[in-house]
């Protein structure tokens, strides 16, 4: 073992001076176990270190040749080596700076072992949450406005959901949970979260848009208290507020609360209430009604509507048609046979929107075209196709 | 080395990973155990010297933004050949059989890693034929 003496000398060469540096001075040799195969290095995520800490368990499942995955409560990992170019020793009894007492007034020799050593670990990565379960069983029970006088709301025997039930039903985290229940414009509703009929869901938007246009109200200022008022005989004030959150953005102004509405928002829903009605409409005519029932001064635009619909180029005359993201297969494979039997060709632009959902933790939509689609040339612009036969 | 302290005190251990470029050669062919490797020390400033063989590497202290667990496998079930620090079990099942049978491999965790002191500035050699002041 080396001693002090060595270590002064050692550093006299390395031309460090001792008055330079703090008292304890770490020699580092391998132990007994670090020959031996049975130790491995894992990366690990927040959740997973309190979980490791508080004790439990987990599982990895998997063959040698597969992927192995990594199950925590509700949570699944795909697990991946990752190599790195770099030594990645394990030591047990070092200590940093600020864990060094330098209450001793000269130099000493810490001998530590070095248990393990790698160079490479496993790398983890989080599955996308499964959160289409999430607006199917909430479309189970629509909420379809307030009972009708003298009639109790006829839903009294279908099931309605707390968070507490969502969390068990729903293999996603809290977090996960409300922000898609946001996206899908649910509300609580007597403690039970409720999605909103659609047919319901547009009423109230024409009920705010309409008053917005007879008011001549800037859409970017939107009283909340005038809001509430004149619509209070139409529709509770509850589901005006509600509105008027899921379409656009709260602020206060010489202590009144406005409300600026989304633009590409309730465009958006404007023209889900007029595709939902026909199967394919003319892109001309589609687009002239869809500007005409905005309101005033916004813009409608078709990117707006990447996901919710898409356009046919090709046909004559250019048609356009309802095609939401989120009625689409949630299994990679299933929803790449699915839109190939709709569309045998796609452009990038046009497919994009519908795979986004997809891809993983550092995934890109041009990677997953690469392992699920077969691309060529079509007229100068590059297209996709499904990797085996597809009747269309 | 730090024990994080939790309600039940059964966290695993915390180590220290000291990350180097390239690899560590040794002289003699007969395995790394029981050799030395180097000389860890630290500046006033804090800073992180290590001196291997002819080797000097200035480095830093880093809080890693993903722990890592040092996973231990273990051939058998039995919990006595457990040491007192391994708590936290990894089972390996395979995902043909459910059955955790002679075929499935357990580890459990050694300790996490939270921080690092890397060593990433290319090594400056250390000239030895320096004739020593008289």
């Amino acid at each position: 073992m080396r001693t002090l003496e060595e270590v002064r000398a050692t550093l006299e060469i390395a031309k460090l001076k001792e008055e330079d540096l703090q008292k304890t001075i770490h020699c580092l040799s391998f132990g007994d176990n670090v020959s031996s195969a049975d130790y491995c290095l894992m990366e690990l995520d927040d959740t997973l270190c309190k979980h490791i800490e508080a004790g439990q368990s987990l599982v990895i499942r998997g063959d040698k040749d597969e992927r192995a995955v990594l199950c925590s409560g509700d949570n699944t990992y795909d697990l991946k080596i990752a190599d790195t170019s770099n030594l990645l020793l394990f030591v047990p009894g070092c200590r940093t700076p600020d864990q060094l007492t330098n209450s001793q007034d000269s130099s000493h020799v810490a001998h530590t072992q070095i248990w393990g050593f790698c160079n490479s670990y496993w790398e983890l990565r989080k599955h996308r949450p499964k959160l289409k379960k999430l607006k199917k069983i909430l479309m189970e029970n629509p909420y379809e406005g307030p009972a009708i006088r003298g009639q109790e709301e006829n839903t009294e025997n279908r099931v309605k959901y707390t968070m507490e039930d969502l969390l068990e039903r729903i293999q996603a985290s809290e977090e996960e949970i409300k922000t898609h229940l946001e996206t899908i414009h649910a509300c609580q509703i007597d403690g039970y979260w409720r999605v909103l009929d659609f047919d319901y869901e547009m009423k109230l938007l024409g009920h705010v848009t309409q008053l917005v246009d007879s008011e001549s109200w800037s859409f970017n200022k939107v009283p909340l208290q005038n809001s509430l008022e004149e619509l209070a005989p139409l529709e509770p004030k509850e589901m005006i507020e509600h509105c008027l959150n899921c379409y656009g953005k709260r602020y206060n102004e010489n202590d009144k609360v406005f409300y600026a509405l989304h633009e590409d928002k309730v465009c958006r829903g404007v023209a889900l209430m007029l595709l939902q009605n026909a199967v394919k409409f003319n892109l001309r005519e589609f687009q002239e009604v869809w500007q005409q029932s905005v309101p005033e001064g916004m813009s409608t635009r078709l990117d707006q509507l990447k996901s919710v619909a898409l356009v046919d180029r090709t046909s004559r005359p250019e048609t356009i048609c309802l095609l939401r993201v989120e009625d689409l297969p949630e299994d990679t494979l299933e929803r790449f046979n699915h839109l190939f039997t709709l569309r045998e060709k796609w452009t990038e632009d046009d497919i994009t929107p519908y795979i986004q959902d997809l891809c993983g933790e550092k995934q890109t939509t041009g990677a997953l075209l690469t392992k699920y689609a077969r691309s060529s040339m079509q007229n100068g612009i590059k297209v996709f196709n499904s990797r085996r036969p597809v009747a269309t | 080395m730090e024990k994080r302290g939790s309600v039940d005190g059964s966290s695993p251990p915390e180590w220290l990973l000291v990350e180097l470029q390239g690899e560590v050669i040794t002289r003699h062919n007969s395995g790394l155990a029981g050799n030395v490797m180097g000389d860890l020390l630290y500046t006033k400033e804090g800073v992180p010297v290590l001196i291997v063989g002819h080797h000097i590497l200035y480095g830093k202290q880093v809080k890693l933004e993903k722990p890592f667990a040092v996973l231990t496998k273990h051939s058998s079930h039995s919990q006595d050949s457990l040491g007192s620090h391994d708590n936290s079990v990894i089972t390996q099942v395979p995902m043909e059989t459910n059955q955790q049978g002679p075929t499935s491999t357990s580890y459990s965790v050694s300790a996490l890693i939270k921080r690092k002191l890397i060593f990433k500035t290319r090594p400056k050699p250390i000239i030895t034929n320096v004739p020593k002041k008289v």
